[in-house]
């Protein structure tokens, strides 16, 4: 293989045929070309989702009621589901190892007033455990704690946009501002990246709103986070163990699926995470069919050179060359026009990704990149491929009969 | 050192078989420098292909340097042909790519002899045939007797126990045949078994001896007074 010879007469055949030799590398290149910067852009794909997922917590389970859809232990199909604190409770004492943060969500609508300035606003009234749930990142002040929870105090966290609108240039937090004309102490500003439309929202605890709204029990939903130590066998196990405790607990068929809906972020992450490698899978489908063409160029080239050489091949055989000696020669040249190609394709394929890269930052797109592992396929599809190229024609070089190809008439 | 029994050969051209060889017998010992004779069609380049190891008989014995050649795999006779013999062609059938000096290293290198050793020994051949300072010159630039000359530094090379020589003069003119003529007649006075084949009288009488082929059989062998290729040179 690093056998000087070898390599002057490969060198030498690509000296005397350049432009053939550089037809032939093109289509291998433009293939490797090809396959990478689609792979490198369904990794950016990849990346812009991966991005999307992670200003909230991955590890995020929802549970909201419904009207159940068959009927069930004696209930009629149609019956809604109200969860309450109960269930908070129930919820924390049957899986005191699997749950990190637990939070009801009672969902909710003002009008809010501060001076001259009004605006109607959703509220969230949650446990203080939610502020890790979503990931709110406070800029100003703090959110409410266990002890504003637990004395019902009239308190709200807003998003910036709402203070804006309602403060102006004045400072919010400390300031009381109206909501449906009860007064809320503003304790703590949030701002939430990567959704604008969360900056409009305000926060309040949710013991303060069931107080407010007729001492109810009642809630519209629960926000959990599981142990972040799972992985996504272990969240899918949890959240089935939580989804046939929930429905026992409000009696809905196990198989009814309006009842009560589990909402799991790892299993969206994993449809999303299947979707994209269905689509790195399908480029790396489509880069094959392209390069399979260059491999058949390749292929139908170097018959075309064996066949110019039978003369030189018979000369070998009758100097002593054994037939592997020959298969050797044919299928290094091969490989070598294969991957030098298949390399100087790569090559531009990442210089445009690491030049265009960096500069792509949208929403579901950012950073399309190419990974060593992706370089190091390459390179050993590169290698098969001038193998399976070289292979027949190495084959039929062997097979030359020196007294046929001696011959001079 | 060469000893062939009735050996035959036939070509099968569509459903007719054409009979080249029928039953040669042929024996030439060590040091020996033989010309085999024939017109076009008498079977004496099938009779030097089967001698060659590049072709095999139908039936009857080739016994080489006491080692029968029968039934031999690829590799093998590759091995074989690089141990045993040495060719020298018409058309001299050097690669057009290597230089002198690599021509004649290409059996060693098939040998297996590193480099360094290789091409020391490929000048010293070269120096035999007179082109020592012509071992980096590409074939294009050389004559044709230059060429068959490097041809024959590559056969012997190898140091076969045998040259075959397939119309070594062919392609010359009378001058040129007579120097190449006489660079064979010197390494066979050195004792190397030659087997020359030819149609020119005046080069069979330059061997030691003549086979006349006629249809597939040997009509005529005889041992002649050898003429000096020298004196013409």
């Amino acid at each position: 293989m690093f056998d000087r010879d070898i390599w002057q007469e490969i060198f030498n055949t690509l000296k005397k045929n350049k432009l053939r030799a550089f037809l032939t590398g093109f289509s291998v290149g433009w293939a490797i070309f090809i396959l990478v910067l689609l792979l490198g852009l369904v990794n950016g794909m990849q990346n812009g989702f991966t991005n999307q997922f992670n200003d909230d917590a991955t590890n995020t389970i929802f549970i909201r009621p419904g009207a159940t859809s068959k009927a069930y232990a004696g209930f009629e199909k149609g019956r809604r589901i109200q969860l309450d604190n109960d269930d908070i409770e129930y919820i924390k004492r049957s899986f005191p190892s699997d749950i990190e943060y637990l939070s009801a969500r009672y969902f909710s609508n003002t009008v809010g007033r501060y001076k001259s300035e009004t605006g109607s606003y959703p509220v969230q009234a949650v446990h203080p455990e939610f502020q890790a749930i979503e990931k709110l990142i406070i800029t100003k002040g703090r959110f409410f704690n266990e002890a504003d929870h637990t004395n019902k105090s009239k308190v709200a966290v807003i998003g910036k946009k709402v203070a804006e609108d309602l403060f102006k240039d004045e400072e919010p937090v400390g300031n009381f501002a109206e909501f449906n004309g009860l007064p809320f102490r503003i304790i703590g500003v949030f701002i939430d990246e990567g959704d604008d439309n969360a900056e409009r929202r305000i926060y309040a605890p949710v013991s303060t709103y069931q107080r407010i709204y007729g001492n109810t029990d009642n809630i519209n939903a629960i926000a959990l986070t599981y142990n972040p130590s799972y992985n996504l066998t272990e969240a899918l196990e949890f959240s089935g163990r939580l989804e046939d405790i929930m429905k026992r607990r409000h009696k809905v068929a196990p198989e009814d699926q309006a009842g009560i809906r589990i909402w799991n972020y790892a299993e969206a992450f994993n449809d999303i995470s299947n979707f994209t490698n269905g689509l790195g899978m399908m480029s790396v489908f489509v880069g094959f069919l392209i390069l399979f063409a260059g491999i058949v160029g390749i292929g139908n080239i170097m018959v075309v050179s064996i066949k110019e050489r039978t003369k030189e091949i018979g000369v070998r055989k009758a100097l002593g060359a054994k037939p592997k000696q020959i298969v050797n020669l044919v299928l290094l040249e091969s490989i070598f026009i294969t991957t030098l190609s298949g390399f100087i394709g790569l090559l531009f394929a990442w210089i445009i990704l690491a030049a265009i890269g960096p500069n792509i930052e949208t929403q579901a797109f950012s950073n399309p990149s190419v990974e060593v592992s992706t370089i190091l396929t390459a390179t050993i599809i590169l290698i098969v491929a001038g193998v399976l190229a070289g292979l027949l024609p190495a084959i039929k070089a062997a097979n030359v009969k020196p007294i046929v190809a001696l011959s001079d008439k | 050192m060469i000893e062939i029994n009735d050996l035959h050969k036939s070509y099968k051209m569509g459903s007719n078989s054409l009979h080249v060889l029928k039953g040669i017998n042929f024996k030439a010992e060590a040091g020996e420098l033989v010309a085999i004779m024939g017109s076009s069609g008498s079977g004496k380049s099938t009779l030097l292909n089967i001698l060659g190891m590049l072709d095999g008989a139908n039936s009857g014995e080739y016994t080489l340097d006491g080692v029968p050649i029968k039934d031999l795999s690829e590799t093998k006779a590759a091995q074989y042909r690089n141990k045993f013999l040495g060719f020298v062609f018409q058309s001299f059938n050097l690669i057009n790519y290597k230089s002198a000096l690599e021509n004649v290293a290409l059996p060693l290198y098939y040998q297996g002899v590193p480099r360094k050793e290789r091409q020391e020994k490929a000048l010293k051949y070269l120096e035999r045939v007179g082109l020592k300072e012509w071992a980096t010159h590409l074939p294009s630039e050389l004559s044709g007797g230059q060429k068959q000359r490097v041809a024959i530094a590559r056969a012997m090379a190898a140091e076969p126990k045998v040259l075959l020589a397939d119309e070594p003069t062919g392609a010359l003119d009378s001058t040129t045949s007579y120097e190449v003529m006489d660079l064979i007649q010197k390494i066979n006075d050195d004792g190397n078994t030659i087997l020359v084949v030819t149609h020119e009288e005046d080069i069979a009488h330059m061997c030691k001896r003549i086979v006349h082929l006629k249809d597939g059989v040997i009509v005529e062998d005889k041992k002649v007074k050898q003429v000096r290729a020298e004196q013409y040179v």
